[in-house]
């Protein structure tokens, strides 16, 4: 049939209820015959009102709930171990074991990084910047703020979804990143330049990539696949890198881990969108 | 009295807004053109999110050869590539382009995908999946149904297990154009959207449709680069992560290229909503010397959508609206359930406000902006529901989508030469018809008559 033919002959038409399909009754569900003898059995459409423009949501509902949070997986109500999406991981690990990451730096180049690093060292305790140790000590241990004030939701109820699925991100990618730490075994910063005075001890892995870095833009990326409409979408990278240089401003990452983790984080997000899609969906019902 | 609250919505045409563009009369059938596909079909790039490929009416619609995907792999993954070719091979691309003239970053990022958009190169570059789950791809499946859907024939399962045809009567503004998707992450770094523009070149694209902005920091509305605080730009100082140089840099070559890409071919962006008075960037670029073409919103009943201005802008096309209450304007729907009198201005424009949302194609089943009651797409095919294939859609993403398809018909149609971006523009000022508000008027593009408003 022509395109035009079909157009002349059917009609959509949006009701209150949803789209209706030319003049038939729209009684499909109390009597399915009247459907069928009109061609049309399909359910209505339950269009859900456009959430394409910016939307303000304030939900004061506060829950008391202490904001530094940090990932605990077992007690505290974080979440549980989430077997069923690491299961799926596994089924997937050819799409993510060995991403085009490029090779770590050279020691001699690691050295000149490591002059920054002693740089930012210096500047960390000038007035510009001494409010970074604060957010140092914080993100310490992952926690969830850096990422739920720019959305706006930090201590709002009703986002329950959206903060188990950040949680499930940084489960899933600790354990990626891991595994690309453990093959290039790069030394931490102040084991190559001993000038260096750390604000925090060293994690007891090593240095490339950076998983701060990995993680919180892993949680932008899969944001920005959820809620690409959001006008935060964009923001939630500028946090997430911010959390990434503060590794180094804390002297515990190379600038090159930092990149590292985003290009890791990037080139995982196509199998993390997969494995993640349940709680994707969860949580974007909480935006709709 | 007046009497509100009562949710007496008014029925309407899912395509009205074809009918306001004076493309379709008020049988749906066409208006002065008629559905002959040209030779070789015109190219729309879309710049945007993730497609549903598998949408009835996108079928024949999005180009699964050239369709890239620039979330995941810096030099793109080509998604819809059936899974066991192993070669890309020969594309039929602008080789030869020197949009990059002039601009020595740019330069050297399109040798680099050009390298990679060589005929022996890999679907997925590196072994990079490309980041396209349909589940994830509702806006892009909404913009790509205003510019291109077809109507088609579908296949229904019925109560009793049997199957019978259905029709899906929905269309876009050039139900005979062909769409190449090119996915991206938004992400505020310049190079995905260098390469996305590039890419646009390369393929020649006849039209280039950015239904959303570009959040270069530089040139985030308002712009902030003339307020310093003592010696320092605010900028710099509320800068959240270091600096990068070369960044600096390829944020003005991204405009300059997109100034160049309009060159050739109308670029329509979305001009913003949130009553940005010259556009969001980068529909701000659009100006006399370029093919940049920015988009606002009106509503159903021809006024201005509470959320877009109409001034410093170039076209204005059909689209949904919204309540607004503030200082310029209290605009609420009186017909909602929630519609509450209190503090309501007695000289109040609620009569402006429309219901009519702008109807597109959503990704088939539970997820996308209308969701299905059955876990399963489809049967074998066949559709359960056609509820989740349709969402309703707005702002001025939508706006620009349908101006895109409106240019898209004029190529189509042979209404005006291929090839310059200020050649489609001045068509498309030319179709024109000079909306009048209390206080406003502004452009429209009609294409037979004048805009026809159902709400009105």
């Amino acid at each position: 049939m022509e395109i035009h033919e079909i157009l002349a002959q059917n009609r959509f038409t949006v009701t209150q209820t949803g789209l209706r399909l030319n003049d038939t009754d729209v009684q499909v569900v109390d009597n399915p015959n009247v459907g069928v003898s009109g061609g049309n059995a399909l359910s209505l459409l339950a269009l859900n009102r456009n959430r394409n423009r910016n939307r303000n949501r304030n939900r004061n509902r506060n829950r008391n709930r202490n904001r530094n949070r940090n990932l605990d997986p077992v007690a505290g109500g974080g979440m549980l171990e989430p077997w069923k999406e690491r299961a799926k991981l596994h089924e997937l690990s050819e799409h993510w074991v060995d991403l085009p990451i490029p090779l770590p730096p050279t020691i001699e180049r690691l050295r000149v990084e490591a002059v920054d690093l002693l740089i930012k060292q210096v500047l960390r305790r000038t007035p510009q910047e001494i409010h970074r140790e604060e957010e140092i000590f914080r993100e310490a241990n992952i926690e969830l703020s850096g990422y739920l004030r720019p959305l706006g939701i930090e201590d709002h109820g009703g986002y329950e979804a959206t903060e188990s699925l950040f949680y499930l991100i940084l489960a899933l990618t600790d354990e990626i990143g891991l595994r690309y730490k453990d093959r290039y075994s790069v030394l931490r910063p102040n084991q190559v330049e001993p000038r260096l005075r750390p604000l925090l001890p060293n994690p007891p892995h090593q240095s490339y990539p950076s998983n701060h870095s990995f993680q919180s833009f892993s949680i932008a990326f899969l944001f920005a696949r959820l809620l690409p409409e959001h006008p935060a979408s964009s923001e939630m990278f500028n946090s997430a890198r911010r959390i990434a240089e503060n590794r180094e401003w804390a002297g515990l990452h190379y600038a090159s881990d930092t990149d590292a983790g985003y290009q890791l984080a990037r080139m995982v997000a196509p199998v993390l969108e997969e494995v993640c899609e349940e709680q994707m969906l969860a949580a974007q019902a909480e935006w709709y | 009295m007046k009497v509100t609250g009562r949710e007496d919505y008014p029925q309407y045409d899912a395509l009205w807004h074809l009918q306001t563009l004076g493309v379709l009369d008020k049988h749906n059938a066409p208006l002065d053109w008629s559905a002959e596909p040209p030779a070789k079909p015109t190219r729309v790039a879309v710049i945007d999110t993730s497609v549903a490929v598998a949408h009835p009416n996108l079928a024949g619609v999005i180009n699964k050869e050239l369709s890239l995907d620039f979330f995941s792999a810096r030099l793109g993954s080509f998604p819809f590539l059936p899974k066991d070719q192993e070669k890309i091979g020969e594309l039929d691309l602008k080789w030869d382009t020197e949009i990059a003239e002039g601009l020595p970053l740019t330069g050297k990022l399109l040798a680099e995908l050009v390298d990679r958009l060589s005929k022996s190169s890999k679907p997925h570059s590196k072994g990079i999946q490309p980041c396209t789950s349909p589940a994830f791809s509702a806006h892009g499946t909404n913009v790509a149904g205003l510019v291109g859907a077809r109507p088609c024939i579908a296949e229904q399962v019925l109560p009793t297990g049997e199957k019978a045809p259905l029709a899906l009567p929905y269309s876009g503004v050039d139900p005979m154009c062909e769409i190449v998707q090119i996915s991206n992450n938004f992400d505020p770094e310049p190079e995905g959207l260098i390469m996305a523009f590039l890419y646009a070149e390369l393929i020649d694209a006849d039209v280039v449709l950015l239904p959303r902005n570009i959040a270069d920091p530089h040139r985030i509305v308002p712009e902030l680069g003339d307020i310093k605080l003592g010696d320092q730009s605010l900028t710099d100082l509320i800068r959240q992560a270091g600096t990068q140089d070369h960044h600096t840099e390829l944020w003005s070559e991204l405009s300059a290229l997109i100034v160049n890409v309009s060159q050739s071919r109308p670029v329509v962006c979305a001009a913003g909503n949130a009553n940005e008075e010259t556009g969001i960037y980068p529909a701000n670029l659009a100006s006399d010397h370029n093919g940049i073409v920015s988009v606002g919103a009106v509503n159903a009943k021809g006024f201005c959508s509470s959320y877009s201005v109409s001034r410093n802008i170039t076209v204005m096309a059909p689209s949904n609206d919204a309540e607004i209450f503030d200082a310029a304007e209290v605009r609420l729907d009186e017909k909602s359930a929630n519609y509450d009198p209190t503090g309501v201005p007695d000289s109040n424009s609620n009569c402006k406000y429309s219901s009519f949302d702008v109807i597109s194609t959503d990704v088939p089943g539970l997820s996308g902006y209308s969701g299905s009651v059955f876990l399963n797409e489809t049967v074998d095919g066949a559709l359960l529901d056609y509820g989740s294939y349709f969402s309703r859609f707005g702002g001025t993403s939508a706006a620009s989508a349908l101006v895109a398809g409106f240019l898209s018909l004029g190529r189509s149609t042979g209404a005006y030469e291929a090839n310059s971006g200020l050649v489609a523009k001045s068509w498309l000022l030319g179709k024109c018809h000079v909306q009048k508000g209390d206080d406003e008027e502004f452009c429209m593009p009609c294409w037979s008559g004048t805009p026809m408003f159902p709400d009105a």
